[in-house]
């Protein structure tokens, strides 16, 4: 083997791995970056149809200050509004969060939760939040959408599904002020990783979503490699000494991996540290776009819909991007939380969007014939679900890591969190200097990847 | 502008220019709210070892004459223009150069490091000793005309590569300049070289420590200037700054300016999209503002939280 440093291996031509390169590069570190699907972008991915409708899977925002960290601010424009309600009846559309407090219900039994005795154990989901918002508000709305995204009941459900970082109430008030004043979508608690301010708002790159991935892409020293799936990664037990892509055994001590926690346990050869994470589920998603005629046709961009609808959310992404949908028209997506094998996941599209256009009256009274078209995706990795039953393990992967020297696991799949890519980005700049330096300590692989293999074949 | 000429802005990622760690985490984003040379945004990120808040990504050395345009205030500072604001100031900077300057040699050999178009020099010509040897360079042709118009001494050059015999310097000032450039270690380390042992250099720069950085750092910051200050100070990464560059702190304090103050304001209401009647009271042409922040800043300085550092560093004997 040679005496240079050899490369830091990035599995997943994602967001996640984009960026992993690109840091890892800042970091005087060569990355080489393998993709097993024909394309970068993975759940990143945009296209425009014939109609000139743009689509992001499901819908996507990000900030201002995670394109200029980029440096792609120029090529984004900035959204003119953003907003979120609740759909509570066919009348009742209060803003979320603030909004909820003008239902007299929700703070009554708000206030009697703070003053009954407090409970000791809030470990549970539902708890949790019964605790937090009042039992009717818990039970009318968080919980409902807590268990459409996560298909499992409340109880069975961990409390740390609840962001780390919630926004403040006089926050909130301030930020919806500065939203107006400015006539930008300030962003309101959307990213963990780093606070929300009157001068981080809402933009979006011309070209989508997709145009950022390509962008770092373009930036990295050597192109991603495409249609080249990691099979294996070797270890000594210990530490990672290499991988196998597409039938190629590489050396090296340090893999990044972007794929699902669970599907990278499976790679793991020489050691059984990662199997405990083997049973961590994803809940997919059904996402059904609507093309219509018209615009402005719900309340706000997102409604969220606890009860009596079969999705539990529906978007109207032109409102905030008009310019991703022909003049005078728009799209809503509604989402259905659904796990493949079951009925919704097994719907044909016809019948998803049958079922969507049946039941959107409440919000959409002429929706049946203002439709144009639609398209339908099924997305297995929506939500990592914060399951009871492996919250321990959960908890060990996100402040120890993988257990084994020299693999990381990031991304919002690879950490197994609810993040979005600004958080993936912050995350990634604060951990790559300490795996360069890693990396670069242990330049000189210790155990070859035969030995590894002979192990294997003997064992 | 041209718009062609916007998009002739590149960005490039960079490093703290003290530790050389590449993991700032972001404070403020904002864009040219001043001159609107580009269409970027700008990220002002936080060294966690160092405390330095610098750009990152920030433009390119290829995009400095974009982002750098005719206006710019440092080429065009001149009486007639700013009127009395720019008698009061000539009358303060004077008195705190010389100040600074006291117990120099009468013959005393003094640099002026980023000159711009020899304020600062003339200055000391006008009211410094008759004895003393007034030297200068900056890099931008303009103002090296400029200075040169005045009949000053003015090298076009970058501090690194000047003629100056090392060690033949009693004085260096370097005022409103380090925030400007990219590698300021480098720079530090050059006068150092220029100075004689136990050789002084008086810096002045926009302080991170400063109550008007703290309230609007988030975008609107004056001390900002997106996108051409790339590296801003506080009192612990100065420190650090004097280290990494071999020089000894021989004084570390703040002083007044009310620049800041008034552009953090105006930067808010351009954004804010105010009417521009309101806009125009906040400018270095609107005495009433000036004054006003030049006592509320006043204040600050007497705690040690001026809107500017007031450094003299020295060259170890
Ligand atoms: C409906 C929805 C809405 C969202 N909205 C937002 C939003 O508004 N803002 C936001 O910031 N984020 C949003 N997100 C999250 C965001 O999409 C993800 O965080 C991000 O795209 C994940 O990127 P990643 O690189 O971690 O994973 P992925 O994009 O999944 O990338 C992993 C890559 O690894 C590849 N791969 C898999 N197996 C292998 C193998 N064996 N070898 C090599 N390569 C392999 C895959 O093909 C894929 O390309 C949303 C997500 C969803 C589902
Ligand atoms: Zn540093």
């Amino acid at each position: 083997m040679s005496t240079s440093t050899p490369p830091v291996i990035v599995l997943g031509g994602g967001i996640a791995g984009l960026l992993a390169a690109h840091e890892l590069g800042r970091n005087g570190v060569a990355a080489e970056v393998y993709e097993a699907g024909p394309r970068i972008a993975g759940m990143a991915a945009s296209h425009t149809d014939a109609d000139g409708f743009s689509y992001d899977v499901g819908a996507h925002f990000v900030t201002n200050r995670f394109m200029a960290a980029l440096g792609m601010r120029a090529n984004c424009r900035v959204l003119p509004r953003y907003g979120e309600v609740v759909h509570l009846s066919a009348k009742k559309h209060p803003v979320y969060p603030i909004g909820l407090l003008g239902v007299p219900r929700f703070v009554r039994s708000a206030v009697w939760e703070k003053v009954r005795r407090p409970k000791r154990d809030l470990s549970v989901a539902a708890d949790r939040f019964r605790h937090d918002y009042g039992r009717k508000l818990a039970d009318e709305v968080a919980l409902p959408l807590l268990e459409a995204w996560s298909g499992l009941p409340a109880d069975q459900l961990s409390a740390s599904v609840i962001d780390k970082i919630p926004t403040g109430l006089a926050q909130t008030i301030w930020l919806r002020m500065a939203q107006r004043m400015t006539k930008r979508a300030v962003m309101i608690g959307y990213c963990k990783e780093e606070p929300s301010a009157t001068g981080v708002f809402h933009v979006y790159p011309d070209g989508g979503i997709a145009a950022i991935c390509q962008h770092v892409a373009d930036g990295l020293a050597q192109p991603v490699q495409v249609g080249q799936p990691a099979e294996k990664i070797y270890t000594d037990g210990e530490r990672v000494v290499g991988v196998r892509i597409a039938g190629r055994d590489i050396e090296t001590n340090t893999v990044i991996s972007t794929l699902p926690i669970n599907r990278l346990t499976q790679l793991i050869e020489g050691s059984d540290r990662l199997d405990r994470f083997r049973r961590f589920q994803f809940r997919g998603l059904v996402l059904v776009n609507l093309k219509l005629t018209g615009r402005e046709l719900l309340p706000d961009v997102i409604v969220w819909t606890p009860h009596g609808f079969p999705y539990f959310r529906v978007t109207e992404a032109p409102m905030a991007m008009p310019w991703i949908a022909p003049v005078d028209k728009t799209m809503i997506l509604c989402e259905f939380g659904a796990q493949p094998g079951d009925e919704v996941w097994a719907m044909t599209d016809e019948e998803a969007v049958e079922r969507c256009v049946s039941t959107l009256d409440p919000l959409i009274p002429d929706v049946r014939s203002r439709l144009l078209g639609a398209s339908v995706l099924r997305q297995p990795l929506g939500y990592p679900v914060f399951a009871l039953d492996y919250e321990p393990d959960r908890a060990a992967l996100a402040a120890e890591g993988t257990g084994i020297a020299g693999l990381h696991s990031v991304g919002r799949n690879g950490e197994f969190d609810h993040i979005l890519m600004e958080d993936t980005f912050w995350r990634l700049r604060r951990r790559i200097p300490a795996i360069a330096r890693d990396h670069h300590r242990c330049s000189v692989v210790a155990s070859s990847i035969e030995g590894v293999h002979n192990e294997h074949s003997t064992a | 502008m041209a718009a062609d000429e916007r998009e002739s802005v590149t960005l490039e990622n960079v490093a703290c220019c003290i530790c050389g760690g590449v993991d700032g985490t972001p404070v403020g984003v904002g864009e040219d709210f001043e001159y609107h040379t580009t269409s970027h945004s700008f990220l002002a990120v936080r060294c966690p070892r160092c405390e330095l808040i610098y750009l990152d990504p920030r433009p390119t050395p290829a995009s400095l004459p974009v982002i750098y345009p005719d206006e710019y205030h440092a080429f065009a500072f001149d009486e007639e223009q700013f009127g009395l604001v720019h008698k009061v100031r000539s009358r303060l900077e004077a008195r705190r150069l010389l100040r600074a300057g006291r117990g120099l040699p009468a013959d005393a050999h003094v640099l002026d490091v980023g000159c711009g178009d020899g304020f600062h020099l003339d200055l000391l010509r006008q009211h410094g000793p008759k004895g003393w040897q007034l030297h200068g360079v900056d890099t931008d042709a303009r103002a090296v005309a400029a200075a040169r118009g005045r009949g000053l001494d003015v090298e076009e050059q970058p501090v690194e590569t000047s003629a100056l015999a090392p060690g033949s310097i009693d004085f260096a000032l370097c005022i409103q300049t380090i925030e400007h450039v990219g590698d300021p270690v480098a720079i530090l380390r050059a006068i150092g070289k220029l100075l004689k042992p136990g050789g002084r250099l008086y810096l002045i720069t926009d302080n991170t420590g400063s109550p008007d950085f703290k309230i609007t750092k988030g975008r609107h910051w004056g001390g900002y200037h997106f996108p051409r200050h790339w590296n801003l100070f506080n009192k612990a990464s100065m420190r650090k700054l004097a280290e990494a560059a071999d020089l000894e702190v021989a004084k570390l304090s703040t002083t007044t300016s009310p620049v800041n103050w008034t552009y953090s304001v105006r930067n808010t209401l351009v954004d804010w999209n105010a009417p521009s009647w309101m806009v125009n009271r906040f400018s270095l042409k609107a005495a009433p503002a000036l004054a006003a922040f030049t006592a509320f800043d006043t204040a600050f300085t007497v705690i040690g939280r001026g809107a500017l550092l007031r450094v003299i560093l020295r060259r170890p004997q």
